[in-house]
C-alpha cells in the first residue's frame, strides 16, 4: 500500500537531480582514483623500494625521525626517516629545521636522491592527531602506560 | 517543512534571535576563559590553541554546505521558496567560515609544519569548497530574476556536495601534511577531556552565532522581497 503518492512532476525532477549528482560523483571518483599517486602528498620509505629510477627525481618522503639519528655535522642536519616497516632513508639538510622537528616525530622531506643519500631542500614537520598536556603524560608515565620518548 | 512560508520562518527565527545571541555570547565568553587557562599541548606548546577557532569553523563550513545542498534539493524538487531562501542566506556565512578556516590554518601551519601553504589533498579541497561558496554567491547575483538565480545556484550547490566527503576523508584516503581527524574518528577522540570540552563549548558558541547571523540574513531577504512587491503593486 502506498501512502505517499508522488506527483509525476516531482518524480521527474528528483530523477533529473539524481542523474546530475551520480554523473558528477562518478567523474570525480574516476579522476581522483586515476590521479591517486599525484594527490598523495608524500611517499613512505617502503614505497621507494618498488619505485624504479628514483635517482635525481624530485620527491617527497614522509615518516618519523629515527631515534638517536638527528645530528648536526659540518653545518648540515643529518637524520634518518623511518616508517612502520622499519625501512629508512638517510637525509641531509643544510638549512634551519622547523621548530617541531624532533626524534620519533613525524617529518616530510622534499628533495632528490644523490648517491643514495636524500638531499632535502624543504623540510616540514608533520604532527599527529594526539593532543594532551604534559601533566597527562606525567600521569601516564607514573602508571607505566606511556610508550613515547 | 514545505508548508512553511519564508515569512513564518523569518518571524519565528527573529522572535528567538535575542535568546540565541545571548546564549552564543555566554558560550563564547566561557570558551575564551577556558582557552586562556588551558594547559599547553606537550608537543606543540601554545600554538595548538588556534585549534579552538580552526576546528569549529571547519565543522561549520562543512555542515553549512550540507544544509545548503539539502535545501537546494528540496527547493528544486518541491519548488519551495523557503528552501531556496535558506540556501541563499547560508552561502555568505559559509564563505566567511571557510576563509576563517584557511587563514587560521595557514597561521597554525606556519607555526607547526614550517609552511603557510602546501598543495596537499585536505588544503586543496578546502580551498575548492571556499571557491564553490564564492561561485554560489556570484551566481545568485548574476540574474535579474531571483527564481532563475535560485535554480542555477541550487544546481551548483548539489554538484558541490560531491566535494564534502573529499574534504572530510582526504586525510584518510591520501597521504597529507594535514593531521588526521582528532575528534570525529573511529575509536573516539584522541585528545584529553579538558581539551575536548573546551572545543565543544567553543563550537556551540560559534554555532549559535551562526544561527543568529543566519536568521538576520534570512529576515533581510524576506523583508526586501516584501518591499519590492509592495512597490510593484502600488505602481
Amino acid at each position: 500500500m502506498r501512502i505517499i503518492k508522488l506527483n509525476n512532476q516531482i518524480k521527474k525532477r528528483f530523477i533529473f537531480l539524481l542523474i546530475i549528482f551520480a554523473c558528477f560523483s562518478t567523474s570525480v571518483f574516476l579522476i581522483s582514483y586515476s590521479l591517486k599517486d599525484q594527490i598523495a602528498y608524500f611517499v613512505e620509505p617502503t614505497d621507494l623500494k618498488s619505485m624504479n629510477s628514483i635517482e635525481n627525481k624530485y620527491l617527497r618522503v614522509g615518516g618519523l625521525v629515527k631515534k638517536n639519528s638527528l645530528k648536526f655535522l659540518d653545518g648540515n642536519w643529518v637524520f634518518e626517516v623511518i616508517d612502520q616497516n622499519q625501512n629508512s632513508v638517510n637525509v641531509v639538510f643544510s638549512k634551519t629545521l622547523p621548530n617541531l622537528v624532533e626524534e620519533n616525530k613525524g617529518i616530510i622531506v622534499e628533495g632528490k636522491f644523490i648517491d643514495n643519500i636524500f638531499v632535502a631542500e624543504i623540510v616540514l614537520a608533520k604532527h599527529d592527531e594526539n593532543y594532551m598536556p604534559q601533566s597527562a603524560i606525567d600521569k601516564l608515565k607514573e602508571e607505566g602506560i606511556w610508550r613515547g620518548n | 517543512m514545505f508548508a512553511i512560508t519564508p515569512n513564518t520562518l523569518s518571524n519565528f527565527m527573529i522572535s528567538l534571535s535575542r535568546y540565541v545571541i545571548l546564549l552564543s555570547l555566554a558560550l563564547i565568553s566561557v570558551s575564551i576563559f577556558l582557552i586562556i587557562f588551558l594547559e599547553n599541548d606537550y608537543y606543540q606548546g601554545i600554538s595548538f590553541k588556534i585549534m579552538f577557532i580552526h576546528v569549529p569553523t571547519a565543522w561549520l563550513s562543512l555542515a553549512i554546505f550540507l544544509l545548503m545542498g539539502i535545501s537546494s534539493i528540496i527547493g528544486l524538487i518541491f519548488k519551495s521558496p523557503t528552501a531556496f531562501t535558506v540556501a541563499r542566506s547560508l552561502s555568505p556565512i559559509g564563505l566567511i567560515m571557510s576563509i576563517i578556516v584557511l587563514v587560521t590554518g595557514s597561521i597554525w601551519g606556519n607555526l607547526t609544519w614550517g609552511a603557510y601553504w602546501v598543495w596537499d589533498a585536505r588544503l586543496t579541497s578546502m580551498l575548492i569548497l571556499a571557491f564553490i561558496y564564492l561561485g554560489h554567491i556570484l551566481l545568485l547575483h548574476s540574474f535579474e530574476h531571483f527564481q532563475k538565480a535560485d535554480f542555477a545556484s541550487s544546481i551548483l550547490a548539489i554538484i558541490g556536495l560531491v566535494n564534502l566527503p573529499i574534504v572530510k576523508f582526504s586525510v584518510d584516503w591520501w597521504t597529507t601534511l594535514h593531521q588526521e581527524s582528532s575528534v570525529l574518528r573511529m575509536g573516539g577522540p584522541s585528545m584529553t577531556n579538558d581539551y575536548l570540552i573546551t572545543l565543544l563549548v567553543s563550537f556551540f558558541g560559534i554555532f549559535m552565532l551562526t544561527i543568529f547571523w543566519f536568521s538576520n540574513i534570512f529576515y533581510i531577504i524576506v523583508e526586501k522581497r516584501k518591499m519590492e512587491r509592495s512597490i510593484l503593486l502600488n505602481d
